[in-house]
């Protein structure tokens, strides 16, 4: 191996810990647990480190590691065939062993809100509202067209919103004072 | 009163096809009078989440992992297929 490798080698390390955090919460999103994420993590770990020479250095690693952790993902699915979800025991029994992270009550909700999109609605809406991937990027990752991500970023939105409850008409916003002010500025 | 139930009936037909639209087409970006978009609260309590599980760091498990995968690499020296 020559000098030069072994740098890239340590950029490769240092840009894959980069993004495990992000990649991490990605996985706790496909998954819906965290043990179950954290195997996947590890997996996604492995199998890039094993083809490192497939990765092009300069290219965005991120999207690179989002494309292994959902091909596992939906190879282990297929493998083990679809288990049953458990959206709402485990699961919230999982959040709360932290309940200075998910104390929420609405944020746990929306965790479940969340469970109960279609698997690719779910990760077009994580992948462009909270990963902070373009819709061109998502549209790689997810191995589709961009119109796709949109459309299924679209209906996600409106599933979202149906599921919460969110109408429209005054469940949520920034304050009182606030929409008093927008609603005189719309003349009404 | 026929003229009420007309409208109520236009109001309910209208909101029929308005949610017909939302599930083919993209949102639109409509912004009703004394209402916040809901989208920009789905996307708040999206980013809420997301970032929650982001804090967490990482797990040692994988610092441990990587330690001992470059220990591996340095001591097999394996010839890489490229």
């Amino acid at each position: 191996m020559s000098k030069e490798d072994e740098i890239d080698d340590r950029g490769f390390k240092r840009d894959l810990l980069a993004s495990l955090p992000n990649l991490r919460a990605f996985a706790v999103s496909l998954t819906g647990r965290h043990d179950k994420a954290d195997d996947l993590v590890q997996d996604t770990i492995m199998k890039a480190w094993a083809n490192q020479s497939s990765f092009t250095a300069g290219t965005n690693m991120r999207a690179w590691l989002f494309t292994i952790l959902r091909n596992e993902f939906y190879s282990q699915m297929r493998k083990r065939g679809r288990e049953v979800q458990d959206s709402d025991g485990l699961f919230s029994e999982r959040f709360s062993v932290h309940p200075e992270q998910y104390g929420r009550l609405d944020l746990q909700d929306f965790r479940k809100a969340l469970d109960k999109l279609p698997d690719d609605q779910r990760e077009a809406i994580i992948l462009v509202g909270a990963a902070g991937f373009a819709y061109e990027e998502a549209a790689t990752i997810c191995g589709c067209a961009v119109g796709t991500i949109k459309s299924r970023v679209s209906r996600a939105r409106t599933r979202l919103q149906e599921l919460l409850g969110v109408s429209g008409e005054g469940d949520f916003g920034p304050d009182p004072d606030h929409a008093a002010i927008t609603a005189r500025a719309f003349g009404s | 009163m026929p003229e009420i139930s007309q409208q109520a009936a236009r109001v309910m037909s209208e909101e029929e096809d308005r949610k017909k639209d939302d599930m083919t087409t993209i949102q639109p970006h409509e912004v009703r009078p004394g209402a916040v978009q809901p989208n920009a609260s789905i996307s708040r309590k999206l980013r809420e989440f997301y970032d929650a599980v982001q804090e967490e760091g990482i797990p040692d498990r994988f610092l441990d992992l990587l330690e001992r995968l470059e220990q591996a690499e340095r001591n097999a020296k394996p010839v890489k297929v490229k």
